[in-house]
């Protein structure tokens, strides 16, 4: 039994040395290439000074050298860090000096993005995978490759593995830190769960900085399986991307819906072999549930699963959905897996009653250890719940608002933080968002809170995308029937498609600039 | 100008707005060097530049990959 991510990688490498683990368009990464490879990288990365416990950038794009970074820095005993390339410079700065990076691992195709970083960077002192001249003193990949094999240092199982940056709907963004146990709990528990073996090939969606990679990277190397990665190509390109599933004969496919409901509307699935999967993983966001019964039409042979947790506990819920959604009920997010303990509290902090909604607390292996550099926000997202033999647990607020149904099955209500006052009416935005979803000509939409003519109160505007457009007098009829009149938006904007974040949520935040602009 | 000029003139100065220049096989779309909006401009600029309908079959890495293959996607479609 290994304590520590990276043992996997040393571990396949004596099973299976020419098992591949990571693959990318037409390179690839055996388990002994690998085991060597992110030695040498960790020898160059101890050289430049990264000792136990220091952090390190990956500044890269989604591409095979991914794989080698996040496991060269695990060796070196220091902690990755995923940046995306595609960030404000200003973020990118904000983020380098908040974590105190010293050291980034790029590639030489992000040059022209790297330009701006220079050697007035504050902390920053080596930048490897680049060539020749650069403000900050570079390290190319030729050179990684003739350096000798590192040693891990000792390290402990509690010892930080990654942070990954989250956006955070106010102030900056905050740094969720997670340990080598919370990753291989991680890697463990999504194993069982799915049955995941060395046969398997997993299609990595997500870049790594979005905590849905962490199935195609940490679990992988726990079972010996092999790992797809979706470039950049293939991911903005949705027509070679479901292209990439039949070829690279995937059985494992997790992504937010947009990719499958992008690949679905191609309507190039019934001429395709997605004949080896057996898994469809989402998470993230809602499916909306016309595109949903859709793909499940498509795909009789796949079990489809809803995932469900933050960044902060990493997965804590699964719903496999037993058979397509028959009316417009939400899809719920399910069970509780394993290792994982949950609370439901009103605003008082107290357990409600049996089917009333309130906020879920966590408290599980897949835990994070905290935001990095700042124990305030970390002290307020822990609550101490001193259970009846007296032992003090701490548990996650994760801010979402859920109940337990008559089943045994959670139902996601929305975030606490989208329950609004219009016109005096307390409204959950997102109960108005799966409300729209639930219509079948409807693609996507959000909704969010606008301020009235007044300048006091609050109405809501909602932003749509269609599959087939229907004039908005006839959407509101039908939100009528389902909503109290208070909660039915009043402020319209349409799009071809609805604007997204890097991480290929819907961006609401610039949403609802362009509806204030109007 | 031909087919290459006008894809580089419209990728540089449109598209990226950037001073270095692109080379005809630079890869376009696996480095980050456009994101995802931007490649459907592209695909869209590539229809009605030339006049061809781009059905979703062809929107393939191989074909949008680089200026080069760009190009020769087009003459595929004109001849």
């Amino acid at each position: 039994m290994t304590y520590l991510l990276h043992q996997n990688i040393l571990e396949q490498a004596e099973k299976a040395p020419d098992h591949i683990a990571f693959r990318c368009g037409k390179e690839e990464y055996a388990y002994a290439d690998l085991a060597v490879k992110m030695q040498q990288l960790a020898a160059v990365l101890q050289d430049s000074g990264v000792r136990r416990g220091d952090r390190v950038g990956i500044f890269l794009h989604r591409c095979l050298e991914t794989s080698l970074a996040i496991y060269g820095i695990l060796q070196a005993g220091a902690v990755y860090v995923p940046i995306d390339p595609t960030l404000p410079e200003e973020r990118i700065r904000y983020l380098i000096q908040d974590c105190g990076i010293q050291c980034l691992v790029s590639h030489p195709s992000q040059r022209r993005r790297l330009a701006v970083f220079g050697a007035d960077e504050g902390m920053l002192r080596t930048i490897i995978g680049l060539e020749a001249e650069w403000a900050v003193p570079t390290i190319s990949w030729e050179a990684v490759w003739s350096a000798p094999l590192a040693q891990a240092p000792r390290q402990l199982e509690k010892d930080l593995a990654y942070i990954i940056y989250t956006s955070g709907s106010t102030g900056n963004p905050k740094g969720v830190m997670h340990t080598h146990y919370s990753g291989l709990t991680y890697a463990r528990l999504t194993a069982d769960l799915y049955d995941i073996r060395s046969t398997d090939r997993i299609g990595n969606h997500a870049p790594i900085f979005f905590d849905i990679s962490t199935l195609g990277y940490l679990t992988t190397p726990l079972v010996g399986a092999t790992t797809v990665i979706s470039s950049d190509a293939h991911v903005m390109l949705p027509t070679s991307l479901a292209k990439l599933i039949e070829q690279e004969r995937l059985t494992i496919w997790y992504s937010v819906p947009l990719a499958l409901i992008q690949m679905v509307q191609t309507q190039l699935l019934p001429s395709l072999d997605w004949s080896a999967l057996r898994w469809i993983l989402y998470g993230g966001e809602p499916f909306a549930l016309g595109h949903l019964r859709q793909l499940m039409a498509e795909l009789p042979h796949v079990g489809i699963s809803n995932v469900y947790g933050p960044t902060e506990t990493n997965q804590c819920t699964f719903y496999n959905l037993p058979a397509p959604p028959v009316d417009d009920t939400p899809v719920p997010i399910g069970y509780l897996w394993g290792n994982t303990e949950m609370l439901i509290l009103d605003e008082d902090d107290q357990p409600v009653s049996d089917g009333e909604p309130g906020e879920l607390l966590i408290r599980s292996g897949t835990m994070m250890k905290g935001y990095w550099n700042n124990p305030e926000r970390t002290k307020q997202s822990f609550y101490e719940h001193t259970a009846v033999s007296g032992m003090v647990h701490t548990f996650y607020r994760t801010g979402d608002l859920v109940l337990l149904d008559e089943n045994g099955l959670l139902q996601l209500l929305g975030r606490k933080d989208r329950q609004i006052k219009a016109r005096g009416y307390r409204v959950e935005l997102d109960e108005v968002e799966i409300a729209i979803l639930s219509h079948p000509q409807v693609r996507e939409a959000a909704v969010f809170p606008k301020a009235a003519a007044d300048g006091q109160s609050k109405t809501i505007a909602a932003a749509i995308s269609w599959k087939e457009e229907l004039p908005i007098p006839e959407l509101i009829g039908f939100l009528k029937q389902k909503l109290p009149p208070y909660a039915v938006p009043e402020d319209w904007t349409k799009y071809p498609e609805l604007p997204r974040t890097p991480t290929g949520k819907i961006d609401r935040k610039l949403l609802q600039k362009v509806a204030l602009q109007k | 100008m031909d087919v290459k000029d006008t894809l580089i003139q419209f990728i540089q100065h449109d598209l990226i707005d950037d001073d270095q220049p692109i080379n005809s096989d630079e890869d376009l779309l696996t480095t980050g060097l456009i994101d995802s909006v931007r490649v459907m401009r592209l695909v869209n600029f590539v229809g009605e530049a030339f006049a061809i309908e781009i059905p979703p079959e062809d929107m393939t890495i191989d074909h949008f990959i680089s200026v080069d293959a760009i190009s020769d996607y087009v003459a595929s479609r004109k001849s």
